[in-house]
């Protein structure tokens, strides 16, 4: 396990480079976030650890960063003052652009994985706007009149947009369909409605809780996860729009970030304010042959950390379980995923 | 709001903890038991209580438990008693036991009756006047002398308009038979009842001997009278005296109580007894105000309907709306206390729940020392909470089943 500390700056976000294997950024703050100077750490793994090849200092926290897609240098950060950053690695110490729209804190960016060339914002403002990063003013609006913690491009199609919200719900817009009083809005699926089939040992209905974070299947094109404040983790099958197909309940408290594998289907990370960082199955298991359906389950965790875990990411490069994650603990750590799984 | 303020409220909305983590969290106004305990259980009709007065009992529980938590009798606001045998509820001889005991007039008092969960009703008609406002301390409690009023007359005759409605008339179907009927529908063989019985016994062997009891029980002092010389004499009561040796085969021997052919009898199914319990209930704050030694929470509880000729079923239906209601699974409980009625209900409720069989009753029940009706769920409270304690777990949920068709659960913290 490798790690680099973020001394005085708590994280709340870290991505590896979609171009290069050894390359990470963190997006963090000073007082968790709270009050205070941003900082965007650009690390490198390297023989002798983690270092910390270059940092960018910004007036406000950062909540979170995307990896242009584009530019093998450039990356985008979410600001605390509803502002977001693209910063190029070469050059000097300020932004190289930076567009002012959102009227409160931006909790998520991300890249464009389809079409390279527009990328999207979230905010506490209730918008998820879309932006091309040659235009000043933003592409589209959407409005969700919710505060919205994460939205993502769907890694299939250039014109799908998803995001979840404080109001408990999965929304998915569609950016082909005509500009209407729907406002692309495709689907609203209520993320705290009962699975199909109640998983064993849940036999508890939530209520609506306040949804964090959300990630898309990077081979199943219309499956996704959810998670948030009562820590459980739904998969939701976009064919099957009435609400979760599958629940994992597990951590005790908020899941403040999800991804799925690149290498496998069924297999996700999660980061909580529990700290500690698990990996699970779906259960679909449909790379082994299996239906796509089953019950999911923790298959390890990982509890070094110290404090609230707020961002996982996975290696995208080489052997298939290297992943990062970072917590108010001031810390990133560099782990292998296989080595904190339960034997079979 | 700055934005500061609004940043910290929101991560604060995120920690809403749920499950295990927030059942286990302390905030000050949860309802907490600083003392909960009982007098021994002995034998209706020849054990240590047979001449002892049902409000007796409940002076002798509350007398030990202002000793022992040292509370300020000024201070109970509420007590509430549950009685199921006593005419008119015993309402009467109750205020007079609390009196008697050395609280004062302005400690008000009422007797309740859900059946066999009055014990339990007791203590959350107290817990929820607490959370409510309405009084600060208070006290739930049972009470069942079953020596002296067991018998037909605790039921009234049914009306015409009652016997001619189905639902209604099988009321009053006796709790035998009906669980006799049930016992031979659900499949519980006279071999399985009469196993889990000769484990109940058991246990309670076990508790006896290694002292488990010796926290919840409060000794008392009574007069009895010897059946042989007619000579009556005071004796101090300590131990219930309902325990005894059995294993699976001798159980095995006895006759079936309610059809020839029948699985029930009286070695699988609970004693008749006589005994008292109370449980003293206040928020944390007033608890740490008042040092007050805290010995676990009171978290929620349910209760349910079901037919009347299923009554045995009702832990099983209330238990899960309990965990519902908790934000927990049942696995995330270290003990259930589920009143032993019938070997056969209590056995076909754990295993329709999939309750591990180490989780029940660790320490015995109403099979092995008895079951005084209006006084077993506050008699679970104290069970549960010092067997936690002893294991050193945390979770903990009391169940049973009622006469007529109901059931309730509620879930406890020790702490």
């Amino acid at each position: 396990m490798l790690e680099f500390r973020t001394a005085g700056f708590n994280p709340y976000s870290v991505k590896y480079s979609p171009f290069f294997d050894s390359r990470l950024a963190v997006a963090s703050g000073a007082n968790f976030g709270l009050v205070g100077n941003g900082r965007l750490f650009i690390l490198n793994l390297t023989a002798n650890g983690i270092a910390c090849e270059k940092f960018f200092e910004t007036q406000d926290c950062l909540f979170d960063l995307a990896w242009s897609e584009a530019h093998e240098n450039q990356l985008l950060t979410a600001g605390g003052d509803g502002s977001l950053k693209l910063f190029d690695i070469g050059v000097g110490e300020f932004p190289v652009a930076g567009w002012q729209e959102h009227q409160r804190e931006v909790f998520s960016v991300h890249w464009n994985l389809v079409n390279k060339g527009t990328f999207l914002s979230s905010s506490w403002d209730g918008t998820v706007k879309i932006w091309s990063p040659e235009k000043k003013e933003s592409l589209l609006t959407l409005p969700v009149h919710s505060c919205v913690y994460s939205a993502q491009f769907s890694p299939h199609h250039p014109d799908i947009v998803t995001c979840v919200s404080r109001d408990s719900h999965l929304r998915v817009f569609d950016l082909r369909s005509k500009p209407s009083a729907q406002n692309h809005l495709t689907l609203a699926i209520p993320i705290h409605a009962q699975p199909k089939v109640a998983p064993p040992g849940m036999n508890r209905m939530n209520g609506p809780t306040e949804c964090l974070t959300h990630d898309w299947n990077k081979y199943r094109d219309s499956v996704l996860a959810t998670a948030g404040v009562d820590g459980v983790i739904r998969t939701f099958d976009l064919r099957v729009p009435s609400g979760p197909v599958n629940a994992m309940p597990g951590h005790e408290y908020a899941v403040r970030k999800l991804s799925w594998s690149p290498h496998l289907s069924d297999v996700l990370l999660s980061a909580s304010y529990d700290m500690t960082c698990r990996v699970w199955t779906d259960g679909s298991n449909v790379d082994k042959g299996g239906e796509g359906i089953g019950f999911g389950r923790e298959l390890g965790r990982m509890d070094r950390h110290t404090e609230f875990a707020m961002g996982v990411d996975w290696c995208l490069f080489g052997a298939e379980g290297w992943c990062a994650t970072c917590a108010w603990d001031e810390r990133v750590l560099v782990w292998d995923v296989r080595e904190h799984m339960r034997g079979p | 709001m700055s934005s500061a303020q609004s940043r910290i409220s929101q991560v604060a909305s995120h920690m809403s903890a749920t499950g295990r983590a927030g059942l286990l969290e302390k905030r000050p106004d949860d309802i907490v038991i600083t003392s909960a305990l009982r007098t021994p259980f002995t034998k209706g009709g020849k054990g240590g209580f047979k001449d002892t007065a049902g409000a007796d009992l409940l002076h002798g529980a509350f007398v030990n438990l202002i000793q022992r938590s040292g509370i300020d009798p000024k201070l109970v606001e509420d007590i509430a008693v549950g009685c199921v045998l006593a005419p008119g509820g015993g309402a009467t001889e109750f205020r007079a036991a609390a009196l008697a005991a050395g609280f004062p007039e302005s400690t008000a008092v009422k007797s309740l009756n859900r059946q066999c969960s009055s014990g339990l009703q007791a203590c959350v008609d107290i817990a929820n006047a607490i959370r409510g406002g309405m009084i600060e301390i208070g006290i739930g409690a049972g009470v069942e002398s079953m020596s002296t009023q067991y018998g037909p007359g605790a039921v009234t005759e049914f009306s015409e308009l009652l016997e001619n409605h189905k639902g209604a008339a099988e009321c009053k179907v006796p709790m035998g038979v009906l669980s006799e009927q049930m016992a031979k529908d659900r499949g519980v063989s006279r071999a399985d009842q009469d196993k889990f019985a000769a484990d109940s016994y058991r246990k309670a062997g076990e508790a006896q001997q290694k002292g488990w009891f010796d926290k919840e029980i409060a000794p008392l002092k009574v007069k009895w009278t010897d059946p042989k010389t007619e000579e009556e004499k005071v004796i101090t009561v300590s131990k219930d005296d309902g325990v005894r040796q059995v294993t699976a085969e001798s159980l095995g021997k006895i006759r079936p109580a309610f059809a020839k052919d029948g699985s029930i009898h009286a070695g699988n199914a609970s004693q008749i007894s006589d005994g008292a319990a109370a449980v003293l209930l206040m928020k944390r704050s007033t608890a740490e105000r008042l040092g007050q030694k805290i010995l676990g929470k009171y978290v929620t509880a349910s209760v349910v309907g079901v037919p009347p000729l299923l009554m045995g079923i009702g832990p099983w239906k209330a238990i899960p709306v309990a965990l519902e209601k908790a934000g927990i699974t049942k696995d995330e409980v270290d003990i259930f206390e589920i009143n032993e009625a019938f070997a056969s209900q209590c056995l076909w409720c754990a295993n329709e729940l999939g309750l591990p069989m180490e989780k029940i009753n660790p320490a015995g029940g109403a099979i092995a020392f008895g079951h005084p009706l209006g006084c077993t769920g506050a008699r679970q409270v104290s069970t549960l909470l010092y067997g936690l304690e002893r294991t050193n777990k945390q979770i903990g949920v009391t169940s049973m089943c009622v006469g007529t068709g109901m059931g309730m659960a509620a879930v406890w913290v020790k702490e």
